[in-house]
């Protein structure tokens, strides 16, 4: 296993020219597959602006999407990417950082692929505290497929695998992602661009394991269903939701139904990484076998 | 005959001859084909290779990870093989069923990985600790769509260790998983294992030297770039149909151009992938054709069956997929039936047959009562079926 050393560059002031966002993306690609109006673009550049802000080597930067409409986003990204199967973006992420601890890897997934099909790899992600950054677009819906509820539908969504209301209630991802282990935890909406690049940026910095809730529009398959309609109500209703979690320290569970808590939740500094402490076992190991 | 098996000579007491479980036999093969990557679920009765790895890896720098499921195992090595790391896992049959989907993402992101079934007696949980080669067609075809497939399997203490090496380097130089399958007499038994008896069970292929030390084997021309993440390439992987940059590609002709580039670079290399051995040959009336632990009994049911006059060929495979075309239709052209003894209800058979069936006779010996098939009981079954064919 290689060294670990930050995925960071030196000194800012030795790029010639400010980059923009491009650097990061293969714009031959485009047009991409989003439908107008879409957040997921939105988040994408988010996080593209905390690379740039990090200076993150393309070389050494592996991103892994699962399936999805949000997953997709691996595919115009100019770093290693991988787009892999459902739901198992993390189990993959796992194979690359133990095999690569140098490497700085980021999940890039959807309410589905990470809190439905991949549920039970995301909570064992949260535990092993291996540091890798996990994005979860969070829209609601099966968006791909065509409109079907999501564990994140909500309680009276209507979607098209439940016409007439969706019956269960959602999982609050963050609280699920801090119960299970993970020691960075945050929530940003395609609203508060400015704080969402900074708590991407943050997670990625953070040598553990960082969730990062998006929450985000899809006005095609959601919107089209459930108030309120157009991705610029959409996304005034994200607005006027969300609220610091500052803010939301002081209020009743009453006051905070349907408000969305943004900020960094979570964060420990005291839990060993994985890829560290396997570096410490060989070296016992090793040691040993050496006397 | 010295490398390949500097890790069990490391163990033994009297050099010459060791006795070895099947399973830890192939975590060893592993070691020394360089797998250092290792990421599974437990599961009886291939839970040793696993232990072994977990034990031995840390001391050659690799990585191993117990996983929370059998998915996740398949697809952190395929993540780890995707950065140019050399991996492997190891199941059973429930196991096998759920790495499915990720094992046909590896066979269109042409990621090498390695995958040991020791199969046990199914459907589902079946009887855990029971002896099956229950699994044959699965492996040829348990994922969705066309794809080619690499399939070998293991009939004694010996080969877990050499077939796992083979397995590793097949994955390496064709871009693609390779499966392994054994079942639970060759992973559980204890046999003694030395060079000579090796050298009994001859491969025959091509320019296969399990001799040699374990360097990364040149790749066969119709694969694609290999993908190594963090370099300098930053290739896009993708499960999706795509042509020669990576990325996904609607375009009809070139989806078919590379569906049928991922089976010709098998299919061409058949020479090179098909290890066999054939016993007597041309001096049977008849033939046994068989694989895994059903090859013993095969082999010792010649001698037996020569001694009660029955002039009898066995051609015991190592690999099943790609079929061995050229090798099954040669044998039947000679013979006047094939018998194939196996412990499932004639899955293999199935598949000889329609390679022979325009030369001679095929005649499925399945058995899944969980008991092993014994010389005795093969060699009966020729005689009743030489009585037959010679009465009628
Ligand atoms: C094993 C498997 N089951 C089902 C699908 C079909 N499928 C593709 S994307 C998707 C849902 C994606 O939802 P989400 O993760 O929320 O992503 P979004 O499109 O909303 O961004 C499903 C069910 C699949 N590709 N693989
Ligand atoms: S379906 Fe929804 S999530 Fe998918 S691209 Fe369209 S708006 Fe975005
Ligand atoms: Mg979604």
């Amino acid at each position: 296993m290689a060294e670990r050393e930050p995925n960071v560059a030196e000194e800012e002031s030795t790029v010639a020219e400010p980059r923009t966002i491009d650097h990061y993306l293969h714009t031959d690609r485009f047009p991409h597959i989003w439908c107008p109006g879409c957040g997921l673009g939105t988040v994408t550049a988010a996080f593209l602006r905390a690379a740039l802000e990090l200076g993150l080597e393309k070389e050494r930067t592996v991103v892994v999407g699962g399936i999805g409409c949000s997953s997709r986003a691996v595919g115009y990204l100019d770093f290693g990417t991988v787009h892999s199967i459902h739901g198992r973006a993390l189990a993959f992420a796992t194979g690359i950082k133990m095999a690569h601890p140098e490497f700085t890897v980021i999940v890039l997934t959807g309410d589905g692929d990470g809190a439905a099909i991949g549920g039970n790899h995301l909570i064992h992600a949260c535990r092993r505290n291996l540091d890798i950054t996990t994005i979860l677009f969070n829209n609601n819906v099966y968006g791909m497929t065509g409109g079907q509820a999501s564990p994140q539908t909500g309680m009276g969504g209507i979607a098209t695998t439940a016409p007439f209301g969706f019956d269960e209630p959602s999982f609050d991802l963050c609280r699920l992602a801090e119960a299970a282990g993970a020691t960075y935890v945050a929530r940003g909406t395609s609203y508060g661009v400015r704080q969402l690049q900074r708590l991407i940026r943050d997670g990625i910095t953070h040598p553990g394991f960082s969730f990062i809730e998006a929450v985000t529009q899809c006005p095609t398959e959601y919107g089209k269903r459930n108030p309120p309609k157009g991705p610029v109500q959409m996304l005034e209703n994200l607005k006027e939701k969300a609220i610091p979690r500052k803010k939301a320290e002081g209020m009743t569970p009453e006051e905070l139904e349907g408000r969305i808590v943004t900020g960094l939740l979570h964060r420990d500094e005291s839990v060993p990484e994985l890829t560290a402490s396997y570096a410490r076992m060989l070296e016992r190991v090793r040691g040993s076998a050496d006397e | 005959m010295e490398l390949w098996y500097t890790h069990l000579m490391r163990e033994s007491i009297d050099q010459d001859s060791l006795l070895v479980q099947g399973n830890r036999a192939c975590a060893l093969g592993a070691l020394d084909a360089g797998v250092r990557f290792f990421a599974g679920y437990p599961i009886t009765p291939s839970s040793e290779i696993m232990e072994v790895m977990a034990r031995e890896l840390p001391a050659v720098g690799g990585v191993f990870m117990q996983m929370e499921d059998e998915i996740a195992s398949i697809c952190a090595c395929i993540g780890a093989s995707l950065t140019g790391e050399v991996s492997m896992t190891a199941t059973s049959g429930p196991g096998f069923s759920l790495m499915q989907e990720a094992i046909g993402y590896a066979i269109m992101a042409e990621a090498p990985s390695v995958i040991v079934n020791v199969m046990r007696q199914g459907p589902s949980t079946g009887r855990p600790t029971t002896p099956s080669q229950g699994d044959v067609m699965q492996a040829r075809w348990g994922t969705h769509g066309d794809h080619p497939a690499i399939v070998l399997a293991a009939s004694n203490v010996a080969d877990m260790y050499r077939l796992t090496i083979a397995a590793v380097r097949f994955a390496q130089r064709f871009r693609m998983p390779v499966i392994l399958l054994a079942d639970e007499i060759v992973g559980h038994m204890r046999e003694s294992f030395s060079p000579e008896i090796a050298g009994r069970y001859r491969l025959t292929s091509g320019d296969f030297d399990f001799t040699e030390t374990y360097t990364h084997p040149e790749m066969v021309r119709e694969v694609h770039a290999p993908h190594e993440l963090g370099t300098l390439i930053h290739p896009h992987v993708t499960g999706l149909i795509h042509d020669e940059t990576g990325f996904p590609t609607n375009d009809p002709k070139k989806s078919e151009q590379f569906l049928r580039e991922l089976h010709d670079k098998v299919v061409h290399h058949r020479d090179e992938l098909c290890l066999y051995d054939v016993k007597n040959v041309g001096k049977g009336r008849v033939a046994v054709v068989a694989y895994g632990s059903c090859a013993r009994s095969a082999r010792a049911a010649l001698k037996l069956a020569e001694q009660e006059g029955i002039p009898v060929e066995v051609l015991h495979l190592y690999t099943l997929f790609p079929l061995p075309v050229e090798i099954i239709q040669e044998l039947a052209r000679r013979v006047e039936f094939i018998l194939i003894p196996e412990l499932n209800l004639g899955q293999y058979a199935r598949e000889v047959r329609r390679l022979a069936e325009n030369w001679t006779t095929v005649v499925s010996m399945g058995r899944v009562d969980g008991n092993l098939i014994t010389p005795r009981d093969i060699v009966d079954r020729l005689a009743e079926l030489v009585g037959k064919y010679e009465s009628s």
